[in-house]
């Protein structure tokens, strides 16, 4: 029997917050997460969580007039721990925890930051501690902690053209200190690649639905696959290894599940080839990419083109009512994830069996 | 029937799966708590520029988790606090880990260590002029660690260890000194006055030697090259020769050039024209003050402006100014209202042109250095000497000055009379003759007839040429009008005066 070995997803705690919430991390190299929300009366919420014997307790909140929509520990180093938050106002702030207090702050956003990420800040050579914000405004922003009050690289449409929707920002191959690159999805389906480097755009598609979710594999590894997620329960998955000049990348595109929207989607940060993706109807799916024979192959004219694999469903589970919008695995635990849905339910779940996989 | 088995089995291990899952979570959770206890502030990273300023090179600067705030009232703790250790930290905060392998950076770390090196110099600067010797050695351990090749930091330590009698100490670190600079002549000096101190005076003198050659005009190297010839003497004769001569021989290029038949003449020759040529430089028997010439760099000299000093004129070699014949008038006018004794000064100082106020300074000046004078006067045997020294005046001011110095020294007042030019009086005394000084130049002429072979006649004929003579003639008392009958007859026998010349003078001097 096939199912024998599938990893299983299990609730180990809920916890009902009366307010609506948006993102969760972890805070490195502890038990404790943060969790981003917003309150009835309009007002940011930081509260940060500690998991005790299987039970959650709070253990500090932070009130803030502008409600926050995301935020992010990458660009800060373990010793830090510095939350980078990005609000419905465009202001991003970082902040530290322990003493509660912003330690830069600044508003070049013109509207809700949509979507943050940002790495940089506890790995070494592999480039600047850096944080990337996906506003509404139809920027994408590149900021550096050190440098004050202005980002370090700025991407926005041509004046003229429209301006879509930022929803979704990763960053990826980072592999050196100079190579970064810089993934983004619009409301409209489009989905660019920016080489921070060369500060250029690598390649860009359009997945004819709004990209709700993106991410590498791997952040600090020369690209290796990537997922989308958009709306109307499709996800596609990419092998960026190999670009060809006329067809771009090979993908392959799940839309077998009539799930709504996916929201989001997670690679496990001990094993690149699994992720899970969290739909609009409160499922969760855990999938594994599995490689082709040959993940390349060169035509007559000598050009290479990616091979796409294939996707393994290894378990479904519905876990909410609502959509669930935040899902982070933990770093430091092999199948121990946070998530946060609509139904105002922060979840610590577990995933058995992974290390089979 | 097997199929519900398995169903069974396979619950069976999802649960125990679970279950141990759990107890790894609980572990986890404990562990993460220890951990996170465990971290600190000891995190470091070399971190790449950030992106819009990697064309600029700029240094990364280092993330630090700040310490905690001791608070004020948290004394133990700041008992416990190292404020150096602080102080430290804060110094070398920006000298070390804003490392970037880039070279430039490297540079700019150079400079920085440079700087700081300075700094501390400094800082062991102030201390030597405290005379904090360990306190300074400490601070020029600091610039010699951050900075190992500058002759000056250890030339400095070489100072203070010498101040401290650490003499092998002070010699080992002038010898590094001169190793790096060759050339250091204060670590040359400081070395001899280290090996002196040890004994090793054949070695010192060498340093010293090489010292004058860098610097011949160095008076304090060789006055302690002396020294130690000197000592090297009293010691051993036989190390005399060798090793003194050669230095001066260097030294005194003339005496070089003069042919000498054996070198052992020749160190007493220098030892002799030293010492005067040393103390004509330090101004030894003169009465005079020496002001040296000082050498400053431009940073340590003194930030006041420039003081004008006041040029007092001595009227030397030149003669009185042609007085306006309005004052002549004046002086007139007064004279037939007052005539006292001393009226001459206080009409020049009422009529005070700027000249004769300069005059009166000038005067002054001499009172200020009358009691030495008078002191050696009265001394009979240095009279001869300061005798000679009698400069002929060239006014009246200078006359009188001279005069009442001389007061009661008839023989001095005659010798002084006698380099007076009897045809320049009218010009010396002009409209300023006295009449007391008229009485003693009578009496003096007739004490003294015999010092003034042949030339009282001259004399007396001078002083009736001064102007306004008929006024002062009107003075002269009877015991004057007696002696200068007698002047007139001497005149009329010595001196071969004629009838028509006593007659004149007899006239003038109304007798």
């Amino acid at each position: 029997m096939e199912e024998l070995d599938t990893p299983q997803i299990i609730t180990h705690v809920e916890h009902n917050i009366n307010h609506s919430i948006f993102d969760c991390k972890w805070i490195p190299c502890s038990a404790k997460f943060v969790v981003i929300g917003l309150l009835p009366r309009g007002s940011g919420m930081l509260e940060v969580y500690e998991i005790t014997s299987g039970e959650i307790r709070k253990i500090k909140e932070i009130e803030r007039p502008n409600a926050f929509k995301c935020g992010t520990f990458g660009a800060s180093s373990d010793v830090e721990r510095r939350l980078a938050t990005g609000d419905f106002k465009g202001t991003l702030e970082i902040w530290d925890l322990e003493k509660s207090c912003q330690m830069y702050i600044t508003k070049e956003h013109t509207d809700i930051i949509n979507s943050i990420d940002a790495m940089g800040g506890n790995t070494t050579n592999c480039g600047a501690p850096e944080i990337v914000t996906g506003s509404r405004d139809g920027t994408v922003k590149v900021w550096d902690p050190r440098q004050r009050g202005k980002p370090v690289a700025n991407m926005q449409p041509v004046k003229g053209e429209t301006k879509r929707d930022c929803w979704a920002v990763s960053f990826g191959n980072s592999f050196n200190d100079a190579e970064r690159i810089v993934v983004a999805g619009y409301d409209n389906g489009d989905l660019k690649m920016f080489d921070l480097r060369t500060m250029s755009l690598r390649w860009e598609c359009n997945l004819k639905n709004g990209v709700c979710s993106v991410e590498f594999d791997r952040k600090d590894i020369p690209m290796n696959k990537l997922v989308a997620t958009t709306l109307e329960g499709k996800f596609h998955v990419f092998d960026v290894r190999t670009q060809n000049p006329s067809k771009g990348f090979a993908q392959v595109l799940d839309n077998t599940t009539k799930s709504g929207t996916i929201w989001v989607a997670r690679h496990v940060p001990q094993n690149r080839d699994i992720f899970v993706t969290c739909a609009g109807n409160g499922h969760v799916s855990l999938w594994k990419y599995e490689y082709p024979e040959r993940r390349y192959h060169t035509d007559a004219q000598g050009v290479s083109s990616g091979v796409a694999g294939k996707l393994k469903r290894l378990q479904r589970m519905v876990i909410s009512s609502q959509p669930i919008n935040a899902w982070e695995w933990n770093r430091d635990h092999l199948g121990l994830a946070v998530a946060t849905a609509y139904d105002q339910y922060v979840r610590i779940l577990v995933t058995t069996k992974l290390n089979l996989q | 029937m097997e199929k519900a088995f398995e169903i069974q089995k396979q619950a069976r291990d999802n649960a125990k799966a679970l279950q141990s899952y759990m107890t790894d979570l609980q572990n986890w959770e404990a562990e993460m708590k220890r951990k996170e206890a465990a971290l600190n502030g000891e995190f470091e990273q070399d971190l790449p520029p950030v992106r819009s300023k990697i064309k600029k090179e700029k240094p990364v600067v280092p993330k630090k988790k700040p310490e905690k705030k001791i608070r004020g009232s948290d004394y133990s703790a700041w008992d416990k606090y190292d404020v150096d250790k602080a102080c430290e930290d804060i110094d070398m905060a920006d000298v070390g880990p804003a490392s970037l392998d880039s070279k430039k950076s490297q540079q700019a770390k150079l400079e920085k260590l440079k700087e700081e090196a300075q700094y501390e110099k400094e800082r062991g600067n102030v201390f030597v002029k405290q005379e904090k010797w360990d306190e300074a050695i400490a601070c020029y351990n600091r610039a010699i660690e951050l900075v190992k090749d500058d002759a000056i930091y250890f030339a400095n330590r070489g100072l203070c260890y010498l101040y401290k009698d650490s003499l092998h100490q002070a010699e080992a670190d002038c010898t590094e000194a001169l190793r790096l600079d060759p050339t250091y002549v204060k670590a040359l000096q400081r070395r001899a006055t280290a090996r002196e101190r040890l004994g090793s005076l054949r070695s010192a003198s060498h340093d010293l030697t090489e010292v004058l050659k860098l610097e011949p005009h160095n008076t304090a190297a060789r006055k302690q090259l002396d020294a130690i010839k000197a000592r090297m003497g009293t010691k051993g004769a036989k190390s005399k020769s060798s090793p003194s001569t050669t230095p001066t021989i260097e030294n005194n290029p003339l005496l070089k050039l003069k042919p000498q038949p054996k070198i052992v003449e020749l160190p007493p020759e220098p030892a002799v024209n030293q010492p005067i040529d040393e103390n004509w430089r330090n101004g030894v028997g003169e009465n005079i003050m020496v002001i040296k010439p000082v050498k400053k760099p431009p940073h340590l000299r003194s930030k006041r402006p420039l003081k004008s000093v006041p040029i007092q004129e001595v009227l030397l070699g030149e003669k009185t100014p042609e007085k306006p014949p309005t004052r002549l008038k004046i002086i007139e006018i007064e004279d037939e209202l007052s005539q006292g004794d001393s009226n001459n000064n206080d009409s020049n100082k009422k009529i005070g042109s700027p000249l004769e106020g300069e005059e009166i300074k000038g005067e002054g000046d001499k009172v200020l250095s009358s009691p030495e004078s008078v002191k050696l006067i009265t001394d009979t045997i240095v009279t001869e000497k300061e005798l000679k020294s009698f400069v002929p005046p060239v006014n009246s001011v200078q006359f009188m000055a001279e005069w009442k110095y001389l007061k009661g020294q008839w023989d001095a007042k005659c010798e002084y009379w006698r380099i007076i030019e009897p045809s320049k009086i009218p010009s010396i005394f002009a409209n300023a003759l006295e009449s007391h000084v008229v009485s003693d130049v009578i009496r003096l002429l007739h004490d003294y007839t015999d010092k003034f072979p042949g030339s009282v006649a001259r004399y007396l004929d001078a002083i009736s040429k001064v102007q306004r003579f008929s006024a002062l003639a009107m003075f002269l008392s009877h015991t004057d009008k007696g002696m200068l009958t007698k002047l007139l007859d001497h005149c009329k026998v010595a001196e071969n005066c004629s009838d028509d010349v006593i007659a004149d003078l007899k006239n003038k001097y109304e007798l």
